[in-house]
């Protein structure tokens, strides 16, 4: 049954949801978006399930991400699609900038980080000859056609949202699988037993949080050539962070596919239903999803989900 | 130049009376429970609001909606506690993002009922200025929430030295086995950690309502100014978190008055990472379980 | 092959190791015994890079390790035990020994792995669910396991044996045996039982209060007063 899961799926991700959708801009637009929320949650979750690092300042990586790939395509011409990558190499960067705080412990980790997303934003805003400051950057190039698809379309941006989601995705699993993550998983119980058989254990951590870094880097990337405009205020919002903690925890934040399940239920929930039941303040409703999930079922919809389908299998609490 | 900057750290140690309200609180549950309630800000923006709604709707002075303001935060920081204290497994990162979504609740709460607006009192007696030392201005608020927080904390501080409770409260903090052998009741302490938490919430509330001004997105500022605080003074003491918070004050005022307003955050961040980095353990080295 | 020169460790002023010289050649089985307290773990601790020493140095196979972190020296082929068994949660046995070659030895070589869950009898654990769910013997073959897929020259063994029942103490100390035969290792090993010792270490190095009070032969070093004095609860001459 799983093993036809993964390739059903792909199948009508890549296929049947642009035939059915393709022709509706707004829905493209909304599936984008929650792709978007998606990309970073997984990035998220990787840090957390394998780091076992709470970050409260994804919106750092997303912001440097962006403004990365849009400053190097409008200055330097750089082509949007080699932007992506650039754009996520410039996140990792600035990843290494906030790599003292590892050895800090849960809530100072996640604070520090969040610190670090308000000094980058506060120097997108005075680095005005770079990032055009508070007035933002206007008409950032958008994707190309390839092959005679219109990269730069709804459904061309969804192609390339989704494949930057999948990569990321199998990333995620290859590593669960492999030796690191084993180690990783270990780590949090008994870190010295690690490092004792070789493990650098410190040196696997700044991995993952500069390959977090880097994925959301790209998401920002992409968000940057798809909407074609940035603002500090925008890039650095915190938004970035909330949307996805709340789609990793929904979905599941220790399984590989959960951040994205629970970033497409919760971002188009929140648009098409509480948008519109509370104009003001419907991340309410985020809130109490996250609460809920917290209390009653602390790993997420996903493994719910996951018990249904195999019947109660063996869950590796990865 | 030397008046405005001692005006400057007036202004700033003023400031940091009522951020020292936020930090104490916020660092009196930490002691109690080993837990950041990342939502602590937002019982000071629900205080703040409730005497927005008492003043608007009703006509009653700030002051006057205290007991109210107590109340509603009084039972707010208890159903925090209550659902905290249902978190079984992973404690250390599921009690973070629970109160984080505490946080989301609140702030959206308050959107939704009072919109995204700026509000501050408009009852003119808090906000004529007043002069001190004949050179230094105020307001009256400030300088009357200085003072009367100055008071409270004095008492928490007098409550954790003497009383039966507040001892109970510093031993579940230094040791939490050895106080249960002793016979705390660590669930009943716990909570009345969150309690005191709560009324120095409130007159910090209060106090921002009458002296500044207030919005939703404030409770998430005040979060993260008062854990700023705590890392810079260590959880300890409420003397440290006091001198701690008019650091914070002062190095605000000080980057308002020579740099600019929009950096005003800014300089107690980097301070923030600079205290974390270079001296882990604080700048009194009170702070423990900080660092591995 | 390892060498320590004037180690000394203190724990906020409380001396744990006074000056430990001492060496292990190629190939050489040590026993390391002294008190509860004399600074055994703490020794293994400062070898394994877990505790830096306050003064003194460390030379494995003719350079100082005396910087090098844990992973490093565990990578440089120093492997060790705990007392209480440290397995990786949430991996089963084989893969506990996966992540130690990978990490330790650098390639993961199956063959090897298999060789080391055979000598060690955990073939049929090797892939059950959970490490939790392991007998006791079979916990202290993990922690050997573990160490022995990184693989060392030197493995140092943190009382192993404790806590067995005769038969199984002597089964197991004649794995170690097969074990160090076959990948020709030198070993240091803690124990307190003065027969299984003897029967396994050629030398034993008597620790007392963070120094060396004898070394030699078990026979010779079993029947020193000092140490007889020392296991009697008197302090040291």
């Amino acid at each position: 049954m799983k093993r036809f899961l993964v390739p059903a799926a792909l199948a009508v991700a890549y296929v049947a949801v642009p035939l059915a959708f393709g022709g509706n801009p707004y829905v493209m637009g909304l599936i984008v978006a929650a792709l978007t929320i998606g990309g970073i949650a997984v990035a998220w979750a990787l840090l957390g399930n394998l780091g076992g690092m709470v970050s409260f300042g994804h919106a750092a990586f997303f912001g440097v991400g962006s403004y990365t790939s849009a400053v190097l395509s409008m200055k330097l011409g750089v082509p949007p699609l080699a932007g992506l990558l650039l754009g996520g190499l410039g996140a990792a960067i600035a990843s290494i900038a906030t790599m003292p705080a590892l050895r800090l412990k849960g809530p100072y980790f996640a604070l520090a980080i969040l610190a670090y997303a308000h000094i980058f934003q506060i120097l997108a805003t005075e680095m005005t000859g770079v990032t055009g400051g508070a007035g933002g950057l206007l008409s950032i190039p958008r994707f190309p056609t390839l092959l005679g698809v219109d990269l730069g379309s709804k459904t061309g941006g969804y192609v390339i949202i989704l494949t930057i989601v999948v990569l990321s995705a199998a990333a995620y699993a290859a590593i669960r699988r492999s030796a690191w993550g084993l180690a990783l998983k270990a780590m949090h119980d008994t870190e010295i037993a690690t490092r004792v058989i070789g493990v650098p254990s410190t040196h696997l951590k700044a991995a993952m949080l500069a390959l977090s870094a880097f994925i959301t880097g790209v998401v920002g990337a992409f968000n940057a050539h798809f909407i074609n405009f940035l603002e500090p205020d925008y890039a650095f919002s915190g938004a970035w962070t909330v949307l996805p903690i709340a789609a990793a925890i929904f979905g599941g934040y220790r399984t590989v596919w959960g951040p994205v399940i629970g970033a497409l239920t919760i971002y188009l929930l929140d648009q098409l239903v509480f948008k519109e039941l509370m104009p003001h303040g419907h991340q309410f409703v985020l809130g109490m999803l996250l609460v809920g999930m917290i209390l009653l079922s602390p790993g997420g919809l996903a493994p719910i989900l996951g018990r249904r389908l195999e019947g109660g299998q063996r869950h590796a609490h990865a | 130049m030397l008046s405005l900057t001692l005006q400057a750290l007036f202004s700033g140690v003023l400031a940091g009376g009522y951020y020292a309200m936020v930090a104490v609180g916020l660092a009196l549950v930490f002691g109690t429970m080993r837990i950041i309630n990342l939502a602590h800000g937002e019982l000071v923006l629900l205080a703040a609001y409730v005497a927005y709604a008492a003043e608007s709707q009703y006509g009653l002075n700030p002051v006057m909606a205290i007991p109210f303001a107590l109340v509603i935060v009084g039972a707010s920081a208890a159903l925090v506690y209550a659902l905290l204290s249902r978190i079984d497994q992973d404690r250390e990162i599921n009690s973070l993002i629970l109160t984080f979504g505490l946080g989301i609740i609140l702030t959206n709460a308050v959107l939704m009922i009072w919109a995204a607006d700026i509000h501050s009192t408009t009852a003119p007696w808090f906000q004529e200025s007043v002069v001190v030392a004949d050179t230094l201005f105020a307001m009256r608020s400030e300088v009357v929430f200085f003072v009367g927080g100055l008071v409270l904390m004095a008492g928490v501080h007098g409550w954790l030295n003497h009383s039966w409770q507040g001892r109970a409260v510093r031993a579940l903090s230094s040791n939490r086995n050895a106080a249960k052998l002793m016979g705390v009741n660590p669930r009943r302490t716990e909570i009345l950690s969150f309690l005191v938490a709560a009324l120095l919430a409130t007159f910090a509330g209060i106090a921002i309502y009458t002296g500044k001004t207030i919005f939703p997105s404030l409770g998430h500022v005040m979060t993260v100014k008062a854990f700023i605080i705590t890392v810079l003074a260590g959880m300890g003491s409420i003397p440290g978190v006091l001198i701690g918070a008019v650091m914070i004050g002062c190095i605000e005022s000080l980057t308002v008055t020579y740099v600019s307003a929009s950096l005003q955050e800014l300089a107690g961040m980097i301070l923030f990472l600079v205290v974390l980095f270079v001296m882990p353990s604080g700048l009194f080295g009170g702070r423990k379980a900080i660092a591995r | 092959m390892l060498t320590l020169d004037g180690v000394q460790v203190s724990f906020g002023g409380v001396s744990a190791l006074k000056g430990v010289s001492m060496t292990v050649s190629a190939g050489e089985t040590v026993g390391l015994v002294g008190p509860n307290g004399a600074g055994k773990t703490t020794l293994f601790n400062v070898i394994s890079g877990i505790v830096r020493p306050t003064a003194g140095d460390i030379t494995f196979r003719g350079h100082s390790v005396l910087k090098a972190p844990e992973w490093k020296r565990a990578r440089l082929g120093i492997g060790r035990s705990f007392q209480i068994a440290r397995p990786l949660h949430h991996c089963t046995v084989r893969e506990n020994l996966i992540v130690a070659q990978r990490f330790g030895a650098g390639r993961v070589d199956h063959e090897r792995i298999d060789e080391i869950l055979d000598l060690l009898k955990l073939g049929h654990k090797a892939d059950r669910d959970a490490v939790s769910e392991l007998a006791l013997t079979e916990h202290k073959a993990l922690e050997v396991g573990k160490a022995l897929a990184t693989n060392p020259h030197l493995l140092l063994l943190d009382e192993v044996l404790a806590g067995l029942e005769t038969n199984g103490k002597r089964a197991f100390m004649e794995q170690l045996a097969l074990v160090r035969d076959r990948f020709n290792l030198a070993m240091v090993v803690i124990e307190h039982d003065i027969p299984t010792i003897s029967a396994l270490c050629p030398r034993v190095v008597v620790l007392n209060f963070g120094e060396i009070i004898a070394e030699g032969n078990p026979g010779a070093v079993f029947r020193d007063p000092n140490v007889v004095r020392s296991y009697t609860g008197e302090a040291a001459a």
